[in-house]
């Protein structure tokens, strides 16, 4: 695909979030785009908060190019994982592709934006298979980065957890959908495969993962029980009416001392929105890339929202962005999934190619698109 | 050159009542097969008739089984068996469940007859994830029937006052992975709808995987506590049982035993392959419910210990129990298998520089997969 007429240029510029943030788009994938014939320019300093250089992405190919984050936003399509502050989409051209976790169901401001832009769109959350699957998603790493995160907090409250004597461990998990299902089998492994490994050697007994679904999580009495008996509780659901939590504040005194919350949920506090919206777990903070793991003292409490039930308190395992934690992996996994999506793309020759009835990746992508949203196309 | 391409039916146990649906056939028409031979009684397992295969297509037609092993691509779910590749001619492509990993002999068959196979078990992305499989399907039928012999026996199944129902699953992989969610919704998500609408106490599903497992202590504590014990594992070492007999008899009289891993018993090397639990029978489509005395337990020969007896279930194709279901699944995932066959032909696939799909089935095809491993 070398010979391509160069018909579309890409943009990716970096994530300016929180200092946490370090993901970039890593540069197998950049050099897979300049091998399919695209001209790609990136933002100086891409792949820096994973150790790379701007020499590694411009050795690529000569059809890599430094830029700055505004150039970058001046492509045919503009790849980033996060979607953009609006201030910086704005500066994209009418006829442009944002390609990112666009979340345009959920964000009806947002799609509107992008339309008085006359922008076009795909959004990576909403890239699916003919049956429905999600083709862009890591909820592998959302998962074991949690559950990780958890032990990591547990060998620090719990230090018969090294203890060859000791019982196995257990861990009760809500919610064994899509997140919830990695989430047994990482805490099967003390969310960390190095670590259950050494615990093997060491002759130390695994780890007991007792599952629950909607059916019993609002069994009060059971909830109870299985929450006294809990070294981890691993929160994985998906609740119907997210203005009530799952656990109340009132029911996390039941856990052991030492016991860790881990929250892979984290849905936000939005008590102003009507209906409100209120964490699955009440009365724990909320992580993020910079902090993900509060000790009961932790002055993040204070900053809950007032009014929002905190005197029983654990220790929390919880972040907005497990993938992020581990960012290479993540962008290894992202960079896989998109790469096939990618290609479609440039072959179809940007948006204008891509049709309904066409290959199996350009049907995932016309579905994802903003004209399938808005029902355009 | 356009691809004439056959449809024969699997002519297996009676149970094995899959045949692709017509849209496939639909599919396959609009990617430019010359001509779709569909075997005589395709589709009637599933209550399909052969009208809906040719509406499909004015290219479809009915033949005979040979009729449709003449054509240039042969598609068919199940291995079809060493005499009937032997009909093939020379260059057909075999489109398949050829498991080549573990069927060295199907690899020099296929060499030396000259035939293009394709292992739909073999198709794999860049990172060797399947794209043509059913484990859904594996966890969720087999987790399916074991509730609805659970509520045969159980004399309050479906009474609000009953304790929760404890399910011990061993492994937490891919299968175990969806049988633990089906096993929180009794198999079928109708079911816990009404179990839950009358206030009935839903399922606890306990897992356990290898670094657990080896712990008897533990184990015979866990199995003391079960209603529903699920075999979900994935064994490095066929050899090495995890449930022993022994243990079975810690379980409550009338729980039930599920075997999702169906690893077969093989007494012919030694040490023997044995089952995860030790002492349940194999089933197949025609057979997958075993009472305690039921004649097959007596029929598994030692050393393999039959002792402790549970009602147990098992089937060497779990998805093949709702044959339909299985086979919208199947179709759509080969879909862009056979749109790279139709366009591309076998023989220009590329695994290196193809697309996304060219290189997944090129990677799939008997002679590149052959010239990988240096066979």
């Amino acid at each position: 695909m070398a010979s391509r007429p160069r018909t579309l240029t890409f943009g990716l510029p970096r994530m300016h979030k929180e200092a946490g943030e370090r993901r970039d788009f890593l540069p197998s994938l950049v050099g897979k785009l300049a091998d399919w014939g695209v001209d790609v320019f990136v933002e100086g300093g891409i792949g820096s908060g994973m150790g790379f250089r701007d020499q590694d992405y411009a050795d690529l190919s000569p059809l890599v190019h430094l830029v700055t984050h505004e150039e970058a936003f001046r492509a045919d399509v503009v790849l980033t994982l996060r979607c953009p502050e609006e201030a910086e989409y704005m500066t994209m051209r009418p006829g442009a592709t944002l390609f990112a976790m666009l979340h345009l169901p959920t964000r009806p401001e947002r799609v509107q934006s992008l339309r008085d832009l006359g922008v076009e769109a795909i959004s990576m959350d909403s890239i699916t298979d003919d049956s429905g699957r999600r083709l862009v998603i890591d909820s592998r790493d959302v998962a074991w980065n949690g559950v990780e995160a958890a032990f990591d907090a547990l060998e620090r409250t719990w230090p018969e957890l090294g203890d060859p004597g000791r019982r196995p461990v257990r861990v009760t998990l809500v919610g064994p959908g899509e997140i919830g299902k990695h989430g047994v089998e990482a805490a099967t492994k003390f969310g960390n495969i190095e670590r259950a490994a050494r615990f093997a050697r060491e002759g130390l007994a695994g780890v007991e993962v007792v599952v629950i679904g909607r059916n019993l999580s609002a069994n009060e009495a059971h909830v109870r029980h299985l929450l006294r008996q809990a070294d981890v509780f691993v929160d994985a659901s998906q609740r119907d009416d997210p203005s009530l939590p799952l656990i109340p504040n009132a029911w996390i005194e039941e856990l052991p001392s030492h016991a860790v919350i881990c929250d892979l949920v984290v849905d936000p506090y939005l008590l102003d929105a009507r209906p409100p919206t209120v964490r699955s777990i009440e009365g724990i903070p909320q992580g993020n890339l910079d902090q993900w793991i509060f000790m009961p003292d932790d002055p993040a409490w204070d900053r809950l929202p007032p009014g929002v039930p905190t005197e029983h308190r654990r220790a929390v395992a919880s972040c907005y962005s497990w993938p992020g934690i581990h960012p290479m992996p993540c962008m290894e996994l992202y960079g896989t999934q998109l790469a096939p999506l990618l290609e479609a793309l440039i072959r179809a020759g940007g948006m204008n190619g891509l049709h309904a009835e066409g290959s199996y990746h350009e049907r995932a992508l016309h579905r994802a698109s903003l004209r399938a949203w808005v029902g355009l196309d | 050159m356009a691809l004439s391409i056959g449809l024969p039916r699997m002519h297996k146990e009676a149970g094995e009542r899959r045949d692709f649906l017509p849209p496939l056939v639909s599919f396959l028409d609009r990617h430019g097969a010359a001509e779709i031979v569909v075997e005589d009684g395709y589709g009637s397992g599933m209550g399909v008739d052969l009208a809906s295969y040719l509406r499909a297509s004015d290219r479809c037609r009915v033949g005979s089984y040979e009729e449709c092993l003449a054509q240039d691509v042969v598609v068919v779910l199940r291995y079809p068996g060493r005499d009937v590749v032997r009909l093939l001619r020379h260059g057909t492509i075999l489109v398949s469940m050829l498991h080549l990993q573990t069927r060295p002999e199907r690899v020099e068959l296929l060499t030396e007859l000259g035939i293009h196979g394709v292992s739909l078990d073999g198709v794999t992305d860049d990172r060797g994830t399947r794209l043509v499989q059913n484990v859904e399907a594996v966890g969720w039928n087999g987790v399916r029937e074991a509730f609805k012999e659970i509520a045969k026996v159980h004399p309050r199944f479906t009474h609000p006052s009953r304790r929760p129902l404890r399910v011990t699953c061993l492994g937490a992989g891919a299968v175990g992975a969806h049988a633990i969610r089906a096993a929180t919704r009794y198999g079928n998500p109708r079911l816990r709808e009404e179990m839950a609408a009358r206030r009935v106490p839903g399922v606890e599903v306990t897992v356990a995987d290898f670094d657990l497992t080896w712990h008897e202590n533990y184990m015979l504590t866990r199995l003391e506590q079960t209603d529903l014990l699920i075999d979900a594992t994935q064994r490095q070492d066929p050899t090495r049982v995890i449930v022993p007999n022994e243990w079975v008899a810690a379980l409550p009289q009338d729980a039930v035993i599920l075997d999702l891993s169906v690893d077969p018993y093989d007494i012919t090397v030694d040490p023997p392959k044995m089952k995860g639990i030790e002492g349940i029978p194999e089933g197949n489509l025609d057979q997958y419910v075993f009472m305690p005395d039921d004649p097959a337990y007596d029929g598994l020969p030692p050393p393999i210990e039959t002792k402790n007896r549970r009602l147990a279930l098992a089937c060497y194709s779990w998805p093949a129990l709702q044959p339909r279901a299985c086979m919208e699944v199947y179709g759509g995932q080969i879909e862009p298998v056979m749109r790279v066959i139709l366009e591309r032909g076998i023989g220009e696939l590329d695994d290196r520089t193809g697309s996304y799909y060219e290189r997944a089935v090129a990677r799939a095809e008997v002679s590149r997969w052959r010239a990988v491993r240096g066979r």
